[in-house]
């Protein structure tokens, strides 16, 4: 086909404004970038992972639905929860690349829980759960669900071998089929160990930080703390895998646990951003000048000598800021990440005795935050606080909207959490 | 000069049509000829090496639905006899849909893919295209010949490119669910003056010659350099398989 310049011109053009044009994206900003159908707007529901807690209810795990659209007869609400039929560890979820279902993670009992939140977004609904990841695997404790166009990488915290923090990534397709499972490296300076991964598509860049294993998640954090044997065994590493080979080509020593990491969301921008539990520093993973794949301590967390906890970070949709939450003193700070190299925290509010995730709006107008880390990790007595709060946030201070109290309502431990909304349209 | 200030008028007039259109939330879209966003240079500068045929695996994620399609010159197919037997490059598209990131982009991608297997000895006569249509109201055998234009070849060709629809919604519907496909209306079409708007997330499948899909692209990594060394890829399995013995 032959085209003059003019047509070239015009189809390039074409091209460049619908690229312009926002893509669908989530409301919250952390996410796989393979979501569809998601929104930019005002979100409709927040589910909340919920860890069961013997006695308390029917005592299982379950998916807590809020009513979160402002003006509606139940803001704030509790109108639906979806029971696991299990206690068995309520940790992270993620949704599937059509945001039809929710994959929820036990970590725990190694099951993976899939919820539908397409047919009615109000009302999820368990429809299966997967419990062929040990067998399959040998992996334990599916932490990460990390939408792949028509798959689901599941990262991993443990074995079942030997309940070490030697582990790896599971593949399964979305109608929950497992395909074959990727080890961490334990060459070339990598120590096996993992927690959370993310991509960037652009870069064909899949990066994986570390955490510690199930005989250390599941042990009472004051007795582990006391533990010198056992608070060697956290991971001290971060991988870079060529995504499209699932090869891992790059190991970075970063000292002290590297839990969430967030890629700049800006087109062309080569960085990811991670934060230290045990040593509470920001680490950048960034391109050199050179082209290749450098990682550095760029700031403190609060006092480092306080071991803070930072747990999880919510990044700006303009990458620009970020939101870390630390767990030991219950406190939410805002970064300026301006210059991902310096980060600067500018502002901070303590936010519950206890606080574990953190989650905004794509608009950044609304910020989430929920209690429970690990059942066994939680604070005891009245610092034991289980809550979601929601926050409107003026780019100068957090303002508190509403707190839905997830003891008194025997809920259990309110864990990690996604924003929905009523979908894009009518099936077909 | 006054030539490319006529150009320039007519971008600018083409890219307030694409803004309003889309602002236009429930009303009709443009139709898009699908040639003009076919010209490779649509196809967006990948940012990365893709790894060398061969050296990396590609999954087995799920095997191929069938049921009756309707090829454009209104022969009746299994859909099966069409996703197996060659590598074949699949993706459900609509003729009338204008997101960039969505059918057009994966019209130009095939589109440098068929020329870039035409010119490859080792991939020419072992690789399929085929597109099928997400509306089989509005895209009919005839719509959809339209749609593929010069492109449209049902096998004599170096390349066959398929351009399929269906008999009826109830037809699609289990394909869809197979592929795992999404789409959903976001507006009605009103009875007889315009299509509906459709929302669908683009997947691109690489199937292989046993009918079973090895890759989905999602359009941050739809590019057919990426494609080419993934079909490389299955063609280099399919030869070792037969050097051992293998099915």
């Amino acid at each position: 086909m032959q085209l003059t310049e003019g047509w070239k011109l015009i189809s390039l053009l074409l091209l460049s404004t619908s690229l312009l044009t926002p893509a669908g994206r989530a409301d919250e900003t952390c996410n796989s970038p393979y979501l569809s159908s998601l929104i930019r707007g005002q979100e409709d529901y927040l589910y909340v992972w919920t860890l069961g807690v013997k006695g308390m209810g029917d005592g299982f795990d379950k998916l807590v639905t809020l009513d979160v659209k402002p003006g509606s007869r139940t803001f704030g609400k509790v109108i639906a929860q979806a029971s696991a039929r299990e206690r068995g560890e309520a940790h992270h979820v993620g949704f599937t690349d059509d945001c039809r279902f929710l994959w929820a993670g036990a970590l725990d009992s190694n099951k993976i829980h899939i919820f539908d939140v397409g047919a009615n977004p109000g009302q999820p609904r368990l429809v299966r759960t997967i419990t062929d990841l040990g067998a399959r695997s040998g992996l334990f404790g599916p932490h990460t669900f990390y939408a792949l166009p028509g798959r689901m990488l599941v990262g991993t915290l443990s074995n079942v071998k030997d309940g070490s923090g030697v582990t790896g990534m599971a593949l399964y397709n979305n109608q929950g089929e497992y395909l074959r499972k990727y080890d961490l490296p334990v060459d070339r300076g990598g120590d096996g160990y993992g927690y959370d991964l993310a991509i960037n598509p652009a870069r064909n860049a899949m990066l994986t930080s570390s955490f510690t294993g199930r005989k250390n998640y599941m042990a009472n954090l004051g007795a582990l703390i006391k533990d010198p044997a056992a608070m060697k065994n956290f991971g001290n590493t971060m991988v870079m895998w060529n995504l499209k080979a699932m090869r891992p080509e790059q190991v970075f020593h970063v000292p002290g646990a590297p839990l969430e990491i967030r890629w700049s969301l800006r087109p062309g921008d080569d960085w990811a951003i991670t934060s230290t539990a045990l040593t509470s520093q920001l680490w950048l993973v960034k391109k050199d000048a050179k082209g290749g794949w450098q990682a550095k301590a760029v700031a403190d967390i609060g006092d480092p000598a306080k071991t803070p906890l930072p747990v999880d970070m919510s990044i700006t949709a303009d990458s620009k800021g970020l939101w870390v939450n630390t767990f030991m003193d219950g406190t939410t700070r805002y970064f300026d990440i301006s210059n991902p190299e310096a980060p600067r925290q500018t502002y901070a509010k303590k936010t519950g005795s206890q606080v574990n995730m953190v989650s905004q709006s794509w608009d950044g107008k609304r910020v989430y935050v929920s209690s429970s880390l690990l059942a066994n990790w939680d604070k005891a007595g009245k610092d034991d606080e289980q809550f979601v709060k929601l926050y409107a946030w003026d780019g100068k201070q957090l303002t508190e909207q509403f707190k839905v109290d997830f003891y008194k309502l025997k809920l259990g431990r309110a864990h990690h959490m996604k924003l929905g909304s009523k979908g894009p349209g009518a099936p077909l | 000069m006054n030539r490319r200030l006529c150009m320039v008028a007519l971008a600018v007039l083409c890219m307030a049509a694409v803004a309003v259109a889309w602002a236009w939330h429930g009303q009709r879209r443009p139709v898009v000829h699908p040639p003009l966003l076919a010209y490779p240079g649509a196809v967006p500068a990948l940012g990365f090496v893709p790894p060398a045929p061969g050296t990396y695996q590609l999954e087995r994620i799920l095997r191929v639905p069938d049921g009756a399609v309707l090829d454009s010159d209104g022969t009746v197919h299994g859909l099966r006899a069409l996703t197996t037997g060659k590598v074949t490059v699949f993706s459900f598209v609509y003729t009338y849909c204008a997101d960039a990131q969505g059918c057009p982009l994966a019209y130009a991608t095939l589109h440098a893919l068929k020329g870039m297997v035409a010119h490859d000895a080792a991939l020419r006569g072992r690789v399929r295209l085929v597109s099928m249509s997400f509306d089989p109201v509005a895209d009919t055998p005839a719509a959809m010949r339209s749609y593929g234009g010069a492109d449209a070849d049902t096998g004599a060709g170096l390349v066959p490119w398929h351009f399929l629809t269906t008999a009826s919604t109830a037809q699609l519907a289990p394909l869809l669910a197979g592929f795992g496909q999404d789409v959903s209306v976001v507006a009605p079409g009103a009875a007889g003056a315009r299509p509906p708007v459709l929302a669908h997330l683009l997947k691109v499948y690489l199937i292989d010659q046993a009918g079973i899909v090895r890759e989905m692209y999602a359009p941050a990594y739809l590019h057919p350099a990426v494609l080419r060394n993934d079909i490389a890829t299955l063609l280099m399995e399919a030869k070792a398989a037969a050097s051992a013995g293998r099915p």
